[in-house]
């Protein structure tokens, strides 16, 4: 994808509106608009977010459109619905 | 090379040979196999083809020309891969293989590369040592912060930049391109080791034009970077919103008498690189530990064959080097693969070439060793398995009542058993659990599935 071809897309985080990029994953997104905490851990309850941004450590799970997968490896769609995640 | 329909769910590629990895090493084995009249499938976690190194800039930094001169050369091999003919799948998880088989996940199918040659060229990841506050959001690895610099999308604006070795440099200058302020860049190495460094760098044209470049960005923004300094520690409420930072002696122990707190909006901490071997070990790959080369590594021969006659490995796969080792071996990988295919020789050139830029890489990063004393930041309630919420004292305790071995550790406190699969805290857990910094790690231990995939997946795999 060339710059050229990038266009605005607008997606929600836990109900609020956020502006990206076509191209930009859920992780730059998400981090572009302020979110750091992306998740709460499920055993301590404290919050966390994007720790290596390349697929490796799954900090950033986040729930897109029902599905648990990892914001950084996850490219941003129009309209998709992205909500807190949770390690298994 | 054919894409049908498998009796089950899945589907099968076939191909002369299946490359793990878009990036430097891949893009230049892919692109030499398939101007060989080779068929080449190349399966790449990333979105883009060009890994972790070559990732362009996004158009929020355009404008500043962030790009470094080895960007070019990157730029090079990305339009040569694409004019190859080489398939590239992106966006994949390869979960499973064996000689000859690789099975991925692409969106929610089910994928086998059945192929006559594998290369592995998976590049590595960030090296983390656990400390106090690190799982807190905006605290991240240095990579990461590097690929957010780049993608210019750094909340905040101020930025510290802490761990050891020359990929401290683009992560600077990927934040400055960004228009972020660096309020601090500590290398814990001490200055010593950047001095010694010196004569490696200037001696390689390439690196010599990168690191000045890099250096030209630094003094430009009036960013020094601090040799013997590190950070001990983040603080915030949600987010990290201060650092605890200070000096360490030459084995890297903080002096707690120089701590002190500064305000920060992200951190970015990288202590080097660990080759990520997974898939190797799987395959039966025979590897080696060599330290100055970031731990475990695969053993290659003369013309990067594996223990594994069928199975070649290139790039950071068989020690950190950086990338223009990754393209060296690279080219030399694809050569004796079309040696084996179609039985022409192996240029000896190729051979010299990859030799003369590890040799180089050694030297380079043979001045940053590692630094044992930098396990005495984290205290006994620092998380290290962020994945199981593992503090220290837990795995200490599991170390002392089940044994001292990787897999007793991970077995007595859950350590390295997450989603990650004890890739961030794996190469850490033993020296920290067993209070030895220094200690080699066992190497890790590896199963089916190599990362997480959907259980559907697994269930469609095509045997064969």
């Amino acid at each position: 994808m060339t710059d050229a071809e990038r266009t605005a897309v607008e997606f929600t985080f836990a109900g609020a509106p956020v502006r990206a990029w076509s191209g930009d994953t859920v992780a730059m997104a998400l981090w572009a608009a302020g979110h750091l905490a992306l998740r709460r851990s499920s055993r301590d309850g404290a919050a966390r977010g994007v720790f290596c941004s390349m697929g490796v450590c799954y900090d950033c799970l986040v729930r897109v459109d029902g599905e648990t997968l990892r914001a950084c490896t996850t490219l941003v769609r129009a309209g998709m619905l992205v909500e807190p995640g949770g390690k298994p | 090379m054919n894409a049908a329909a498998d009796p089950g769910a899945g589907r099968v590629l076939d191909a002369d040979v299946g490359v793990v990895g878009a990036g430097p090493a891949g893009l230049a084995a892919a692109g030499s196999l398939a101007r060989a009249g080779l068929s080449v499938v190349v399966l790449d976690e990333g979105q883009r083809a060009g890994g972790q190194i070559f990732r362009q800039p996004s158009p929020r930094v355009a404008g500043c020309g962030a790009a470094p001169p080895s960007h070019r050369r990157g730029r090079g091999l990305l339009a040569a891969f694409a004019q190859s003919g080489a398939r590239l799948c992106s966006g994949v998880t390869v979960w499973d293989a064996r000689p000859g088989r690789l099975w991925f996940e692409q969106a929610a199918e089910s994928w086998l590369v059945r192929c006559e040659r594998v290369l592995l060229a998976p590049g590595a990841y960030d090296r983390s040592i656990p400390f106090p506050g690190w799982t807190l959001p905006g605290v991240v690895t240095a990579g990461a912060l590097q690929i957010m610099g780049r993608a210019g999308v750094v909340p905040g604006k101020r930025a510290l930049v802490a761990g050891s070795g020359p990929l401290l440099l683009p992560t600077v200058a990927a934040l400055l391109g960004a228009g972020v302020q660096v309020v601090a860049a500590l290398e814990a190495s001490p200055r010593s080791s950047a001095w010694r460094a010196l004569p490696g760098l200037l001696g390689h044209g390439g690196r010599r034009a990168e690191a000045f470049w890099y250096l030209r960005k630094l003094l430009g923004a009036r960013v020094r970077l601090r040799s013997g300094w590190t950070l001990f520690g983040c603080e915030g409420e949600d987010r990290v919103q201060r650092a605890l930072i200070g000096k360490v002696d030459a084995e890297g122990r903080p002096r707690r008498d120089t701590a002190r707190s500064i305000e920060v909006d992200v951190v970015g901490a990288g202590f080097g690189l660990v080759p990520s071997i997974e898939l190797g070990l799987l395959l039966g790959c025979r590897s080696r530990c060599d330290p100055r080369r970031g731990g475990h590594c695969l053993d290659v021969d003369g013309e990067q064959r594996t223990s594994v006659p069928t199975v070649f490995a290139a790039g950071e796969v068989c020690g950190i080097g950086g990338a223009e080792v990754a393209i060296a071996e690279g080219e030399l990988a694809a050569a004796a693969i079309v040696k084996d295919l179609r039985g022409v020789p192996v240029p000896p050139a190729l051979a010299v070439a990859a030799a003369r830029e590890r040799r180089a890489a050694d030297r380079l990063l043979g001045c940053f060793p590692p630094l044992p004393g930098l396990c005495d930041l984290a205290t006994a309630d620092t998380i290290v398995c962020r994945c199981e919420d593992v503090r220290l004292e837990q795995t200490r305790a599991a170390a002392a009542l089940h044994g001292r071995s990787l897999r007793a550790i991970k077995v007595g406190c859950r350590a390295g058993m997450g989603p990650c699969q004890g890739r961030i805290c794996g190469p850490s857990l033993q020296a920290l659990a067993n209070g030895l910094p220094g200690q080699p790690a066992d190497l890790p231990v590896v199963q089916v599935p190599v990362k997480p995939v959907r259980v559907q997946t697994v269930l469609d795999a095509p045997r064969g």
